[in-house]
């Protein structure tokens, strides 16, 4: 397979992203970047806690960080998500193959039975 | 981007044989073994299909680089119109898929093959994906997505 990412990787995006609050998050990230302080501000929890979610986004390579100045400024990694896309597309291939050799092989039964009961026309 | 082509993907596939036929080839091991998880250049070596709920199937594909070991286990048998069963390759990653087949009986002789492979990677925080529903993370992947204009 010609994936990039390693099943880990993968493992820690789908992770991420099977919680609401991270998917706000990188809703809200991909209006643009954003101060920690900032993305915090919808969410009715502490902002320890956020930075744990952040933390989780950040390990997945679903966003980076930026210190400016005194603060930390997030960015959404579009790419990652791009790369999972293409993994799972390979995947959708292999199964569409499989479907496809499935009907060749049929196809070819039916050929065979065809040829024992009518007999075979030769040129 | 389609919306079916995130954590679960789907094909399908109009086949001119019966649903019979075509269900039971992915039972069959001589049938399994050249279509399923055969590649151009690899030797099926091994094929072990034990065709009940809670059996286990083995198919081991020889490649250039080294043997591919395909395991899963069925979970539905319901000939013809319903297969369900787990599929991973073990040496790659714990992760595993949960694939379900559908087939419907069209009206010529022929059928409809629905094929739904879902992935179940084995999450600490599994309870918490389960709860989400696969559907609600491909809308958040999908908005994420979209939104940032990729």
């Amino acid at each position: 397979m010609n994936n990039p990412l390693t099943a880990d990787q993968l493992d820690n995006m789908f992770v991420a992203l099977a919680d609401e609050t991270r998917r706000a998050i990188l809703a809200r990230l991909s209006l643009g970047e954003a101060r920690v302080t900032e993305v915090a501000v919808p969410f009715d929890i502490s902002l320890n806690s956020v930075s744990k979610h952040i933390r989780i986004l950040e390990r997945a390579g679903l966003i980076t960080r930026r210190r400016a100045g005194r603060e930390h400024v997030l960015r959404l990694e579009p790419r990652t998500l791009a790369e999972a896309s293409d993994w799972l597309q390979s995947r959708q291939r292999s199964w569409a193959d499989r479907l496809q050799r499935l009907q060749a092989l049929l196809d070819e039964e039916d050929a065979t039975s065809f040829q024992q009961t009518k007999g075979v026309r030769r040129p | 981007m389609k919306p079916d082509s995130h954590l679960a993907i789907t094909v399908h596939h109009r086949f001119r044989q019966p649903a019979e036929r075509v269900f039971d080839a992915w039972l069959d091991v001589r049938l399994a073994s050249r279509f399923l998880f055969s590649t151009e250049t690899g030797d099926m070596v091994r094929c072990d299909i034990d065709p009940r709920v809670g059996g286990q199937f083995v198919l081991t594909d020889r490649r250039p680089d080294g043997d591919v070991e395909h395991t899963g286990e069925y979970l539905v048998i319901e000939r013809p119109r319903r297969l369900v069963f787990t599929f991973g390759i073990p040496a790659a990653s714990p992760t595993f898929d949960i694939v379900t087949i559908e087939i419907t009986p069209e009206g010529d002789g022929g059928c409809t093959l629905h094929l739904t492979a879902e992935m179940q990677p084995e999450w600490k925080d599994y309870a918490d994906r389960a709860r989400q529903g696969w559907a609600q993370i491909l809308a958040g992947l999908e908005v994420a997505l979209g939104e940032a204009g990729d």
